[in-house]
């Protein structure tokens, strides 16, 4: 047990200190999510003004939701991007992965957790903790918000791993994924609350995003730091994203054992 | 000085016929293409008619109004990416030292990198905009006269000289820093997604860093705003007749900063 979790801990190492030699990509990056960030910002400062609360959201906890919103973004677009698994697929590169001693879908989030750990550290928690700062937006009143905004959010990067990751992996039957990847990415920004929170959907739309998994990426965790969601229904809502992990790992696991069985290598 | 030019144009439609032809023998995956640009942009389309909806308006910009300002930018980038997007992977070419090809033939390497590819996929572009500008258009009552119709086509020219400079300026960053790719996707596609909304949401410097500096102000907002019959707090309404003289001015200078990196180009290893 030790040994096998010094083994994936030093792919997270080793992709921490690659990280770190490729400072440049990562400082690149937070500054499209710096863009974002602006852009959004203006927007929702745009649509409150003159006005004082929208279905009780004041912009205070609009300008905290997208803050949150784009610092959760930011580190999940750290790890790995869904095109190189596929690429991998696709080149026949990941049958290398499978001939050796671990567990792809383990191995691939400890990798992902070195390099997110350099971005996190390096860029997203000093920029944002200056723009709360600054911005004095609302924030977690209680010790016990922040730790369930933590466990939420954990929740959610998981929810988003196991579901990119099978999706990535239909690229064994598929091959060329184009039109569906780009449904894939819509329902993903739309329905996870990334940009949009659900309180602002038709109450029909609202509807829908609450019987599918991706709510539990971003708008749970941001809905929780910006106090909007509490009590009972916090509760309800976790145990919710509980569910929605366990049933996307299942698909994971069971996609994974599949496409072990099914390799197609294109070309010679 | 006439007969290079008819030299390099059939050369170009030669080079583009091949291109074409390579792109189609994936049929599947051609289709797919087109469907997926389609389908990602109708996406932000969605995510602004969620957002509109409880909030009716931005800055005085209803749901179809601003369904047209992004389409008219969808539509000269689409028309951009036919020729000019895949000069964002030239780092590509330059770290593996394959661009030296292009300076041993007998024709001009800008236009010689330009033909390496014409784009079908941006026909998802199309598809979306012309589309969406229809719409929006019925939806409007709109009725234009012939000179709206000429600062529509404008736009669409001006804005794709304006759009595809920006992508031969982030391209010819690769002669110094080695990099381009990275750089479109992680700066110039956010940077983009500016101009998806009236840029009056913007605090004044950054509109003035868009109109003079990068010019998206030109591609769809200025235009709009004269096709729609909307005032600005800080640009005349004829501004946005000047798109395409802007896009000329934009494009040129874009050029020479891509000549001068060539100039300094050097091979990579042996």
């Amino acid at each position: 047990m030790m040994g096998t979790l010094r083994m994936y801990g030093a792919f997270t190492r080793k992709s921490f200190q690659r990280a770190a030699a490729y400072r440049f990509d990562a400082w690149t990056r937070i500054l499209g999510n710096v863009i974002m960030l602006f852009v959004w910002g203006s927007i929702w400062y745009a649509l409150y003004r003159g006005k004082g609360s929208v279905e009780n959201v004041t912009f205070s906890s609009m300008l905290s939701y997208i803050l949150i919103s784009q610092a959760l973004q930011g580190i999940h677009g750290a790890g790995t991007p869904l095109w190189e698994i596929q690429e991998r697929v696709r080149t026949g590169d990941i049958a290398m992965e499978m001939l050796r001693p671990y567990d792809y879908p383990l191995r691939m989030f400890f990798t992902d957790l070195g390099s997110i750990f350099f971005y996190f550290l390096t860029a997203v928690l000093p920029l944002y903790t200056l723009l709360f700062l600054i911005l004095n937006p609302i924030r977690p009143t209680t010790l016990a918000q922040g730790v369930l905004f933590i466990v939420s959010a954990t929740l959610g990067y998981f929810i988003r791993y196991c579901i990119e990751l099978t999706f990535g992996l239909f690229t064994f039957w598929l091959v060329e994924t184009g039109g569906v990847e780009d449904i894939f990415y819509f329902s993903i920004s739309l329905f996870s609350g990334s940009v949009v929170p659900l309180w602002f959907f038709p109450n029909w739309l609202e509807h829908l995003a609450f019987y599918l998994p991706f709510q539990g990426i971003y708008f749970v965790p941001n809905s929780i730091f910006v106090g909007q969601l509490s009590g009972q229904a916090l509760l309800v809502s976790l145990f919710t994203q509980v569910f929605w992990l366990a049933v996307c790992y299942a698909l994971l696991r069971y996609v994974w054992a599949k496409a072990s069985m099914k390799i197609v290598i294109q070309g010679g | 000085m006439l007969q290079t030019w008819r030299r390099g144009m059939r050369m170009y439609f030669y080079m583009i016929g091949v291109s074409i032809r390579t792109q189609l023998q994936y049929r599947y995956a051609f289709v797919m293409n087109i469907l997926g640009w389609a389908m990602t942009y109708a996406g932000t389309a969605i995510t602004m008619w969620v957002l509109l909806y409880s909030f009716g308006a931005i800055e005085g910009w209803d749901f179809w109004e601003l369904l047209f300002l992004f389409a008219l930018s969808v539509l000269s980038w689409g028309v951009c990416v036919v020729f000019f997007f895949h000069f964002r992977t030239l780092d590509q070419f330059i770290v593996q030292g394959t661009f030296d090809r292009f300076l041993v033939r007998p024709i001009h390497p800008f236009f010689h990198f330009m033909s390496m590819k014409f784009d079908v996929g941006a026909f998802g572009q199309f598809l979306f905009s012309i589309v969406a500008v229809a719409m929006a258009y019925h939806k409007l009552n709109l009725h234009w006269n012939i000179w709206q119709w000429f600062v529509f086509l404008g736009a669409v020219i001006g804005g794709t000289l304006i759009q595809g400079g920006l992508l031969i300026a982030i391209s010819a960053m690769a002669f110094w820093t080695t990099r381009s790719e990275r750089v479109y996707w992680v700066v110039m596609w956010p940077a983009k997604s500016l101009m998806n909304y009236p840029l009056s949401i913007y605090p004044r410097a950054v509109q003035v860093l868009v109109t003079f500096v990068l010019p998206f102000a030109f591609v769809n907002y200025l235009p709009a705003m004269l096709l729609l019959g909307k005032t600005s707090a800080i640009f005349p309404p004829y501004w946005g007749f000047f798109s395409i003289l802007v896009g000329v001015i934009f494009f040129w200078l874009c050029f020479q900063l891509w000549m001068l990196g060539l100039n300094r180009y050097q091979s990579a290893g042996s």
